[in-house]
């Protein structure tokens, strides 16, 4: 008896000698909270893809940290004075990692697929606004618009607009979303779905030798199993930390925590179309009782930030706009005057895990309505779920009041007010989903978006977003900050407000 | 034998079509259109309408379900709408894994469960017993995700002995095999020792001490082997289930495995996937049953099967 227990502790004494190993010190380990979907930008639709592709592609334009515009493989470029066409000046001696040449005829390859029959899911970016594109020669390409578009370089600095190589995709097709080839600083390597994705330095990388030799980005979808990797040394950066582990990382003098205000607005919208939510005083209402401070201070302990506005400060396009005040009282008075002087009843649904703490904000967003006599069920549904109630036409949504959340991923505020407050844009063809309608604000979109000058488009955006400040189709609740931790030997890492995290030639870790 | 072997194989058959008939069902009652979803929260009409096309949602579901059924027939699952991979590809290569982590698990279990329920069985009421059935007790009950982020604490971020997660190596399986493992190890200590003290009551245990036999001879070989049936059946089920896909073990040790895939399916409205991944679950369930009616035959040469 007593020898068939003495192999037991020897098995886990051998299992322990498997555990010993580092990784090579040039390899860098990202845990990230979800797999990517695609590796073809113009596909890809997720946050942790737009990390991967913005390390294997480069865009003509690129955003800097502060997503200013800045030259990415177009060295300089400038709009005809009528604003429909753009002519870029390309860098020269850039090749793609399978040797391919970048040149205007790649420019033009990439920006034609966005046009033609493939239809990626992101054309949008480019069907609505681009004519033609012409070859002036090989380093300089010229883009024909239909019509002036006053944010058309933040299209070109979107995720999606990072230029693949031609030959690649005339070969593989579909298959490039397993397969990528970019001109950027890291080279695809493989992909393990579901567990691993690994990336190399591409040593003839224009910008210089990169920095790093290696990169294996990780899925770990378990938040409190981030946080261990990370303390553990298994990994050397994680993203999304959870608010509830970030005071313990705080204390741990080898990681550094970088906590960086996104675009992302997480607001309550409500049904406009709606008896009583038609009524704006009832809207007010709402927006009124809504201690904003308290959840920021209380919930997220400070890490996200109250909001006047839906389109969040680091917008291009923002416009600062006076914070809505708390008043429970004056909100019982704006019911009354509507005509519901004991208060309303109404359905409040929310996602669950989808945002930071998104359900807690929807249960505490319930308890402050409560004090103005607004009595509110509180309902979820998991995400898919979800997504369809709050798709259905008007004449068949059942919803009343919604929290979601909404960021730009062009970084620039006509994409917000557009898909979401536009008449065109009503669910499910767009994605208005409280049903706004309004000429006025309309008018002002359609006249910004088309604006060849800066000045004008700036005088509309600001007519447009004072609209909605003063008619909340939605209540904008807080802008999100995005969380990451890594070892401080990790330096020079990239955390975009555009919820992407990411290395570039100059990260590196040190010793 | 060969005659049962292969009627219950042909009972296969029934089996996986009434799976393709319920899995297509459930996942056509459940809210959610793929499209939208892959889509997100900024979707792009035209391009939601052009998947529904590519995929083929917007044909009527009889189609639908028929088209998938004469496409399994000769083994195309479909492709996933999330990560555009053949079906087929993907269950391979996180079925692999699934293995490799089931087996690990089942051999710890059924170690640490044979041994201490003989060892309880043998010394009833000692302090060992008491011991192991109250850890029994703490293995079936501990919820596997906390067991696991435990382990994870105290042997990665403490003790710095195993990584915390990841895959690639026999070092990554280590803790989510004794996470998943723990409780199966417990219901198999608990069956042994119950089988055991029923079968050491016997007579013939009685005639093999008076035949002069030494005490491990009586127990591992005479008493072990007849108490095995019931444990053996425990097995089958753990190990089928472990086969099955360990959701809560993958997900907190961040392993690629069929549970994942499937659930994570689920939540994304991948129905090929999804239906793929039950095919090849209850393909597996079966099999593992009919190993263990095999086995049964093994260690009881009473049990025929005609």
């Amino acid at each position: 008896m007593k020898r068939s227990l003495l192999w037991l502790p020897l098995l886990l004494a051998a299992l322990v000698a498997f555990g010993a190993g580092e990784a090579s010190a040039q390899t860098v380990i990202y845990a990230a909270g979800a797999d990517p979907d695609s590796l073809d930008p113009p596909n890809a639709e997720s946050n942790p893809s737009e990390a991967v592709n913005r390390m294997i592609y480069e865009n003509l334009v690129k955003f800097d940290s502060k997503l200013n515009l800045v030259p990415g493989l177009a060295e300089r470029w400038e709009q005809a004075p009528d604003g429909l066409s753009w002519t870029f000046h390309l860098r020269k001696g850039v090749n793609f990692h399978d040797g391919t040449p970048f040149n205007a005829e790649a420019v033009k390859y990439f920006v034609e697929r966005m046009l033609g029959p493939e239809k990626p899911s992101r054309a949008a970016l480019y069907t609505p606004f681009v004519e033609s594109v012409t070859v002036v020669d090989p380093y300089t390409v010229r883009m024909n618009l239909k019509t002036p578009f006053a944010f058309f370089l933040n299209n070109l600095a979107h995720s999606a607009s990072g230029i693949g190589s031609p030959a690649a995709h005339k070969a593989l097709g579909k298959d490039i979303a397993r397969k990528p080839v970019g001109t950027g600083p890291f080279k695809f390597v493989e992909w393990v779905h579901g567990d691993h994705l690994t990336l190399a330095r591409n040593e003839a990388y224009w910008g210089g030798k990169p920095k790093l030799e290696k990169i294996v980005v990780k899925t770990v979808k378990e938040d409190a199993a981030r946080v261990m990797m990370l303390q553990s040394g298994d990994a050397h950066l994680a993203v999304r930390l959870p608010a509830e582990d970030i005071l313990r990382l705080e204390k741990d003098p080898r990681i550094q925590l970088d906590s960086t205000e996104t675009l992302r607005v997480l607001y309550v919208g409500f049904n406009c179309q709606k008896k009583p939510f038609s009524d704006v005083r009832v809207r007010q209402a709402f927006n009124l009782a809504t201690d904003r401070e308290s959840i920021v201070r209380n919930l997220y302990r400070g890490r996200a930030l109250a909001a006047s506005n839906i389109v969040a400060p680091r917008t291009t396009g923002y416009v600062p706009l006076p914070a809505h005040p708390y008043d429970p009282e004056k909100a019982k008075k704006l019911l009354a005057e509507a005509g519901y002087p004991n208060g309303l009843k109404a359905r409040f649904i929310s996602p669950m895990g989808r945002y930071p703490k998104d359900y807690e904000m929807a249960q505490a967003l319930q308890q402050q309505w409560k004090q103005a006599g607004i009595e509110v069920s509180l309902g979820t549904m998991e995400w898919a779920a979800y997504l369809a109630a709050t798709r259905k036409p008007v004449d068949q949504t059942e919803v009343e009041i919604f929290l979601l959340g909404w960021a730009p991923s062009s970084a620039e505020a006509r994409w917000i007010l557009y898909p979401l407050y536009h008449t065109e844009q009503w669910v499910p063809k767009g994605n208005n989903r409280t049903f706004y309608s309004n000429k006025e604000f309309d008018d002002y979109v359609d006249k910004l978006t088309k604006a060849a000058v800066q000045a004008e488009r700036d005088r509309y955006l600001k007519l447009a977003q004072e609209i909605l400040h003063r008619e909340v189709p939605q209540i904008p609740i807080l802008v999100t900050k995005e969380t990451i931790g890594y070892t401080k030997k990790l330096k020079g890492v990239i955390n975009s407000p555009l919820e992407l995290t990411y290395f570039d030639h100059n990260t590196q870790l040190e010793k | 034998m060969i005659r049962y072997i292969l009627k219950r194989l042909a009972m296969l058959v029934p089996v996986l079509f009434g799976v393709t008939l319920v899995s297509f069902s459930l996942l056509q009652i459940v809210p959610g259109d793929p499209a939208v979803l892959l889509a997100g929260e900024d979707a792009n009409p035209d391009f939601i309408e052009a998947v529904r096309k590519e995929y083929g949602f917007d044909q009527p579901l009889h189609v639908q379900y028929l088209r998938f059924v004469a496409r399994a027939v000769q083994g195309d699952f479909g492709i996933s709408i999330r990560n555009r991979q053949p079906v087929i590809h993907l269950l391979l290569q996180r079925f692999s894994f699934t293995v490799q982590l089931s087996f690990l698990s089942i051999l710890i279990a059924a170690a640490i469960g044979l041994i201490a329920g003989v060892i309880s069985a043998t010394r009833q009421y000692s302090i060992f017993d008491h011991a192991s059935m109250v850890g029994a007790l703490f293995g079936i009950s501990l919820p596997i995700f906390w067991l696991g982020l435990l382990l994870m604490l105290v042997f990665s971020v403490h003790l710095r002995w195993f990584p915390a997660g990841g895959s690639g190596e026999l070092r990554h399986l280590v803790l989510p095999a004794i996470a998943l493992g723990a409780a199966s190890a417990a219901v198999i200590a608990r069956m042994t020792r119950a089988s055991m003290l029923e079968v050491i009551r016997q007579d013939y245990i009685r005639t093999a001490r008076a035949n002069g036999l030494r005490e491990t001879v009586v127990i591992y070989k005479h008493a072990l082997k007849n108490a095995m049936i019931p444990v053996i059946t425990v097995f089958g089920l753990e190990f089928g289930y472990m086969l099955g896909g360990a959701v809560l073990t993958e997900t907190v040790f961040s392993l690629p495995g069929v549970g994942r895939l499937m659930v994570e399916g689920i939540f994304q409205r991948d129905y090929a996937v999804v239906q793929g991944a039950m095919l090849l679950v209850a393909t597996t369930f079966v099999l593992v049953n009919l190993l263990t009616d095999i086995a049964y035959a093994l260690f009881d040469p009473k049990i025929r099967y005609e």
